[in-house]
């Protein structure tokens, strides 16, 4: 395994991926400082540029999208106040108070570094886990894998904030989609309503793109129209030279603090389609309750910043995890990439690693060689990145949108692609409309396919359905699948039930 | 009465069960266990039930009088879908670069009316540069051949 990585180490530092792994990282960090701007916006502009290369450089440039905006979003987190990504929204309740007691380097560099050593500890995991966790599945027959993407389904739907019914239906529709076109066994055309291009079924990168670009730029453009600007500029007398020791002495001297934030940030990188900034809140949160000083978290204290940049960072090894050993994305972000890999002809799963070793240990190594690649950058160009963020919305948002046409049309170079980002653009913002969340809309979208096909292979092999619940692995996680279920209805009738005491207190 | 959720709910039911109906007419085989139809079925009927439920659970939810929010823009939003629209169907008569130096700097001045020559100036140049940029990185280094213009062959 290890010569494996050190090939995989010196492959990556040729030039030739190494040039698409910095611009993804610096295109990642970037898009990361931007408020308004996520991660997965800014992978989905990347994602066109990757068409033309080989594999492994489209996933270098993805890789380093991902580790570079992870930690990106700290900039304006820690200098404005301003998350720049939902998962550095932890950051802000030390890091801004940091900064603004006169330390805003110290603030901004603690969440460097901790984003850093987070990130290599959750690599350790990825290198560590992902062989593993792909020869188990390995074992795995159709019925054990349509009930693990049962379970991904039912999980992320539960563990939506909003309703667990909208969650259903959302991650239902998803499946819906997957369902128009050819049938996987005779290729009876299902579904196209006479529409020839539908035959063939619907990719679904433009439906990702569709739903997600125009869901968060429609609301921005409803909230703010074009005239505002990304955020305020920064104080520009604030100084960020900092003694890079004393800070990595700082975070390497809080070991117990490092090491758990960053094994909650895989933990919640490995369940699907929950995030980075959930990961970040429960660090900061398990950080506060095992402090000797609870009491001056949100005061700008550096285990609060240390928690938060240290488990969204380790939360990417653990995303990676997932679609590398079973095929599941463990976010929009990880989607963005399973999809770059079907592009490519390369199908993710328990086979990824042993039939694309290069190609999986290279992934490694780019996601290994990001993290000094993202310090590099942020070291050159934090205070020139919280400038980028005077940039107009109306100028940025038509660009972005052109971008998403040309990911689409490149495709199969046809315009039907273009016509589905735009009518699922539609669709996207509807949902958000009507408060239906887009996790498990997609993770339907992606795993819908598989859903079927492994549900047909399983009753070819063998009609007779007690199986899906007798064979112990499958049983178990299909009885997973309900506890999950049954988990998220009394999370969130107990959310309710505290609502209704806090209106009745209120009322009386 | 029915809100939000609950006509939200209508909708997916009505789409749901009209799916459904055409599945019926999907013919089984019989050299094959589970025909085309199967699969579809229990994810429509599955969706039907679930859109179901949120129809019902609205109609019998209290509801309260939601707290006045700012209002948003959404003749805007519907003025940018359709802009983008008339982008996507004018691409291929109009060719990549010409739709886009239009959509982008078109939008651009939706999005932020320029005053004075200097704004207007700028959309404009932000349209150009913008289009020149994606064109040649995408033509001439990604060797992704974009839309051509039946009208205008450009």
């Amino acid at each position: 395994m290890y010569e494996l990585l050190a090939g995989g180490v010196v492959n990556v530092l040729q030039f030739k991926y190494l040039l698409p792994l910095f611009a993804g990282t610096l295109a990642g960090i970037v898009g990361g400082a931007l408020p308004g701007v996520t991660i997965t916006m800014t992978i989905i502009v990347v994602l066109p540029f990757t068409f033309g290369l080989d594999p492994l450089q489209g996933l270098a440039a993805m890789t380093g999208v991902y580790v570079g905006g992870s930690a990106g979003g700290l900039v304006t987190a820690v200098l404005l106040g301003l998350p720049g990504t939902p998962s550095a929204i932890a950051t802000t309740f030390d890091g801004h108070p940091m900064a603004k007691n006169g330390e805003p380097g110290r603030a901004l560099w603690l969440g460097i570094w901790a984003s850093f050593f987070g990130g290599l500890l959750g690599g350790l995991f990825l290198v560590g886990a992902t062989g593993l966790l792909a020869r188990i599945a390995l074992q795995f027959g159709p019925w054990e894998f349509f009930s693990l993407f049962i379970l991904a389904l039912s999980m992320v739907a539960g563990l939506v904030e909003s309703s667990l019914l909208k969650g259903l239906i959302s991650g239902a529709l998803g499946l819906i989609v997957t369902i128009i076109g050819a049938d996987p066994v005779l290729g009876h055309e299902r579904l196209t309503l006479g529409i020839p291009f539908l035959a063939g079924g619907v990719d679904f990168l433009p439906v990702l793109i569709g739903v997600f670009a125009f869901a968060q730029i429609m609301t921005e453009v409803e909230r703010h129209g074009g005239a505002a600007t990304l955020a305020a500029t920064m104080e520009r007398s604030a100084k960020l030279a900092v003694s890079h020791l004393r800070v990595i002495w700082e975070v390497v001297s809080r070991p117990v603090l490092l090491l758990w934030a960053s094994i909650v940030g895989v933990f919640i990188g490995v369940l699907p389609a929950i995030g980075g900034s959930a990961a970040s809140m429960m660090a900061y949160d398990q950080a506060k309750k095992i402090s000797r000083r609870p009491e001056k978290f949100g005061s700008g204290i550096p285990e609060g910043i240390i928690a938060s940049e240290a488990s969204n960072n380790a939360n990417v090894g653990g995303s990676l995890v997932t679609i590398m050993a079973f095929g599941i994305p463990g976010d929009a972000v990880t989607a963005v990439m399973l999809g770059a890999l079907t592009i490519h002809g390369i199908q993710s799963g328990p086979l990824f690693i042993s039939q694309n070793p290069t190609l999986a240990y290279g992934m490694f190594a780019a996601y290994l060689l990001a993290h000094p690649i993202m310090v590099l950058l942020m070291g050159v160009g934090a205070r020139w990145m919280v400038r980028v963020t005077t940039v107009p919305k109306a100028a940025l948002f038509p660009i972005v949108l052109v971008l998403c046409v040309v990911g689409a049309y490149a495709l199969n170079n046809t315009m039907q692609n273009v016509y589905v980002l735009l009518v699922f653009g539609v669709l996207g913002y509807a949902m958000v409309k009507f408060g239906f969340p887009l996790a498990p809309f997609i993770l339907g979208v992606i795993l819908g396919d598989q859903i079927e096909l492994n549900l047909v292979r399983s009753i070819m092999t063998d009609a007779n359905p007690w199986l899906f619940i007798t064979r112990p692995i499958s049983g178990g996680l299909l009885l997973a699948s309900v506890l999950s279920v049954l988990f998220a209805l009394w999370q969130h009738r107990r959310q309710r039930r505290a609502v209704a005491a806090a209106e009745g207190e209120a009322d009386f | 009465m029915l809100h939000r959720d609950g006509w939200a709910g209508l909708v997916v039911l009505a789409t749901s069960l009209f799916l459904f109906a055409l599945t019926l007419g999907l013919k089984d085989n019989p050299m094959v266990p589970i025909g085309p139809g199967f699969y579809p079925r229990i994810v429509l009927g599955l969706t039907a039930v679930l859109a179901a439920m949120l129809v019902l659970s609205d109609w019998f939810a209290p509801h309260r009088r939601a707290a006045a929010k700012e209002t948003p823009n959404y003749g805007m939003v519907a003025l940018m879908f359709a802009v983008f629209g008339l982008y996507c169907g004018a691409l291929p008569y109009l060719g990549f670069r010409i739709a886009t130096l239009a959509y982008v700097a078109g939008t651009n001045a939706l999005l932020a009316p320029p005053s004075g020559a200097r704004a207007w100036l700028r959309v404009a140049l932000v349209g150009l540069i913008s289009t020149a940029i994606v064109y040649y990185a995408f033509e001439h280094y990604l060797l992704v051949l974009l839309p051509r213009g039946r009208w205008t062959d450009f």
